[in-house]
């Protein structure tokens, strides 16, 4: 055993400017025992605290433990297996991507793309949990430990430098797993890196050539901060089952010792100066303007890892990332997909949320297809390659509810399960009603079965039974009651009127239409001026608004171009407006300051636009 | 009805509440103005505690006073199981009275770190912080072994015991004195599974589980 008396010498230390530059090594920063269903692990490195947590489709998230928005620690939040929520103002952020998803005091927003937290690698390797500031390639591999069986042994912390630790278990002694109460084994040093040493004990009977009676532990030592660290080791074999407990044991008390010995050492040593954790700007992707958009964008590029038939006439899409990890999403986003064909048609996302490995889509083969959903039931195959914008919310779900109906019809459905699968985990109440033509069109029963009885379909309605059905359904509006409805132009106007009937205010009744089919009427004629830009434009018949801007090279946002999903939206200062969306509210559309520049146009003479 | 003299800061007072809480026991609290008022340090309050201080129970005419002493009243009294203070399992209980001395450790150390940071409590910080985390890393390798054992507990036992409420609030409130448990994984997952027992009640600085 280590004598607690032997202190450190100074010089015997490695020279600190000689060791590989830590930020960009990978380090051991938690077990996987420390990582239990739905807890959150509080960690440091290299003086900057992480918060590590499991979400439930497993993959380890390594975060800046600070909330972007009052800096409290994320690790006294709580993990609800597919978001981490902050304790303070109840911030929600994203599994995988750390993206904020929702912000309780402003609940009818999207939260802006910036507000994502610093994330970190996270790899698992012989039971641990790797990671590091800017690390390059992998974890380190031991091969002591790649040809054996791992097992963890209790990490120990340690209120000295790694260096003082390395030191100390140089001279570390422990017994074999065969003999654990001798004291006469034989030690063996291999050095692994820099925050690294592997350790032999060979009971002295045992012959060179028969080495039974031997154990090896690797030290990896984590540097915690400038004077603190934690031993985490391994052992390359597992002890039979019987032994385990003693073993650990054994190392515990070895180790305990090595502990009071390195900070016995450490005491001596002038105290060095404390690490400092830059703070990064937010990324660059983020934070800079976006590019002028004078056509619709698509920066993203996906690979059709799986297509498959969910109901009649449907097809799933699940599309992967060819690049960087896919971006944040919110229940109700869409996402545009440019089409080999040059179309571009939006599609809404199904994903749970906090789930961004993948992005999930629905598509249904239109009979009156115009060339979008038929290029991509009949062209589109697995292995492709497709551009596609970021995801974009104009549908953003409320999660502050105390009843959310869920209403879709047909392949409307597919932004209804995104936001059930929101809701869910925080244990707020909501029903979906999915309406269909028949059985064999329901689609995705594999999310449904997961929402179990909050799902009900209502199948082969006509249209006056499902007027009956809804009014049934949106009987009786109560304080904090939210409806979202999407579906087929009919049905959704129907569900709105019997919405409006029954008391629903126009704030708590959320539509998302699939397309505009309003015939538009673009023949009149019109001044515009841009009351920022100190523009005036003449809008001739045949021409939107949106084009005449584009065309004087003013960059404007786009989507669907048809009045439905509201991403060209200007506000208005003065003039009457003749709208010809149907994304705009009958509230909205009073109120007057706000235009869909792709289809309405002014009622008189004149608009005054505050761009 | 069981009436608690009670202070809604203190960690021990907590401890009371806690477990009528998870035991389901109606009671009163008597608020005392512990801080600044010094309430129980009054002549008045010393007649029924003449040591001066809190908590302090009266059960239909049954003054007791001091923290882990009511534990082991409240547990005997009104907890049919027979769990949280094993009285018919010596092995057990002899444990739980072992630990219940520990907890007077972490209550003279890490909870009164907490009172010279939020009352200026005029103790030896230093000592009291390092107490502390003397008093934490011993605990959080018995925890870790426990775990290892298919324990969830501080005491050898397939249930919680009064032993964990006695530590709990001292070890949850720590990052007010300033004890970090960075340290201490192991005494993290323990009061995470304290956190989700039924009936488990908070106070200021000690947050529930989970979101619903």
């Amino acid at each position: 055993m280590t004598d607690p008396t032997t202190l450190t010498d100074p010089t015997t230390l490695t020279d600190p400017t000689t060791l590989t530059d830590p930020t960009t090594l990978w380090h051991p920063v938690a077990t996987m025992l420390d990582l239990p269903h739905r807890h959150i692990f509080h960690g440091q490195l290299l003086g900057r605290e992480v918060a590590i947590w499991r979400a439930d489709d497993e993959f380890i998230n390594v975060w800046e433990n600070r909330c972007l928005h009052r800096g409290v620690r994320l690790s006294i939040g709580t993990n609800d297996g597919t978001e981490l929520t902050c304790r303070y103002h109840g911030w929600r952020y994203s599994n995988r991507s750390a993206g904020c998803t929702y912000i309780p005091a402003h609940p009818a927003d999207a939260p802006a793309r910036t507000i994502c937290n610093r994330t970190f690698a996270a790899v698992e390797k012989y039971g641990l949990v790797w990671s590091g500031e800017d690390p390059i390639g992998k974890p380190p591999i031991v091969a002591a430990l790649d040809d054996g069986t791992p097992f963890t042994l209790r990490n120990l912390p340690v209120n000295a430098p790694s260096q003082v630790v390395l030191d100390q278990l140089r001279q570390h002694r422990f017994q074999p797993v065969a003999s654990l109460d001798a004291n006469t084994a034989r030690m063996t040093a291999t050095e692994v890196n820099d925050y690294a040493i592997a350790l032999t004990s060979t009971a002295l009977t045992s012959t060179e050539t028969d080495t039974t009676e031997s154990s090896t532990a690797v030290f990896f030592v984590q540097p915690v901060d400038s004077d603190r660290s934690i031993i985490r080791a391994v052992l390359t074999e597992v002890p039979a089952q019987v032994e385990q407990l003693g073993v650990l044991r054994h190392h515990a008390t070895a180790l305990g010792k090595l502990v009071i010995a390195a900070e016995t050492a450490a005491a001596q040593l002038p105290p060095p100066e404390p690490m400092v954790a830059t703070i990064n700007q937010v990324s660059l992707a983020l934070s800079v303007m976006p590019e002028p958009m004078l056509d619709r964008q698509a920066p993203l590029r996906v690979q059709v890892a799986r297509k498959w038939i969910t109901a009649q006439d449907i097809v799933g899409f699940e599309l992967v990332s060819v690049g960087d990890p896919l971006p944040t999403f919110q229940p109700g986003a869409h996402l545009d997909v440019h089409l080999p064909n040059g179309l571009v048609r939006q599609y809404s996302l199904t994903n749970g949320p906090g789930d961004t490995s993948s992005y999930r889509i629905g598509v249904k083969l239109e009979a009156d297809s115009t060339g979008g959903s038929q290029c991509l039931h009949n062209t589109v195959r697995e292995g492709d390659v497709l551009a596609i914008s970021e995801p974009r919310n104009n549908f953003p779900l409320r999660r502050d509810s105390l009843r959310t109906v869920l209403v879709a019809g047909g392949i409307g459905v597919t932004p209804m399960l995104a936001m059930a699968q929101a809701l869910k985990p925080m244990g707020l109440a909501f029903e979906l009603h999915y309406f269909a033509q028949a059985d064999e069109h329901l689609a995705f029963e594999e999310i449904r079965s997961e929402l179990g009885d909050a799902v009900t379909t209502h199948v082969g309605l006509s249209p006056d039974e499902t007027g009956a059905e809804l009014a049934r359904l949106l009987d009786g509006y109560g304080h904090a009651n939210q409806v979202y409805i999407c579906g087929p132009g009919p049905m959704l106007e129907t569900a709105r009127t019997i919405a409006t009937a029954a008391g629903w205010p126009d704030q708590a009744v959320h539509f998302e239409y699939f397309k505009n089919t309003t015939e538009i009427d673009n023949s009149s004629s019109f001044e515009i001026a841009l009351a920022r830009s100190a523009v005036n434009l003449h809008v001739p018949p045949g021409k939107s608004i949106l084009q005449i801007l584009r065309d004087s090279g003013i960059a404007m946002p786009s989507s669907c171009e048809q009045g439905a999903c509201g991403t060209c939206v200007v506000p208005v200062i003065e003039g009457k407006i003749d709208h010809q969306d149907v994304h705009l509210k009958q509230s909205e559309r009073d109120a007057g300051d706000q235009i869909m520049t792709c289809v309405s146009r002014a009622a008189g003479d004149r608009l005054v636009l505050d761009i | 009805m069981i009436k608690l003299y009670d202070y809604e800061l203190s960690a021990n007072c907590y401890k009371q509440r806690l477990m009528m809480s998870l035991l389901d026991v109606p009671y009163e609290s008597v608020p005392i103005d512990f801080f600044p008022g010094l309430e129980h340090k009054t002549d008045e309050f010393k007649k029924i505690n003449p040591l001066g201080h809190i908590p302090v129970i009266n059960d239909d005419g049954y003054v007791l006073w001091d923290a882990h002493a009511i534990l082991v009243y409240l547990a005997a009294k009104y907890d049919p199981s027979g769990h949280w203070y094993p009285i018919r399992d010596p092995a057990l209980l002899g444990e739980t009275a072992s630990w219940l001395l520990f907890a007077e450790g972490t209550t003279n150390t890490a909870s009164a770190a907490r009172l010279y940071v939020n009352l200026s409590y005029d103790f030896d910080i230093e000592a009291c912080r390092a107490g502390a985390h003397r008093l934490f890393r011993m605990l959080d390798e018995h925890l870790w072994f426990r775990e290892r054992e298919g324990l969830n507990w501080v005491c050898s036992a397939s249930h919680p015991t009064i032993a964990d409420i006695a530590i709990f609030p001292d070890v949850v409130l720590s990052e007010e004195g300033g004890v970090s448990r960075l340290d201490y994984p192991a005494l993290r997952r323990w009061t995470d599974r304290v956190k989700a027992l039924p009936g488990f009640s908070i106070m200021p600085g000690i947050f529930p589980m989970g979101t619903s």
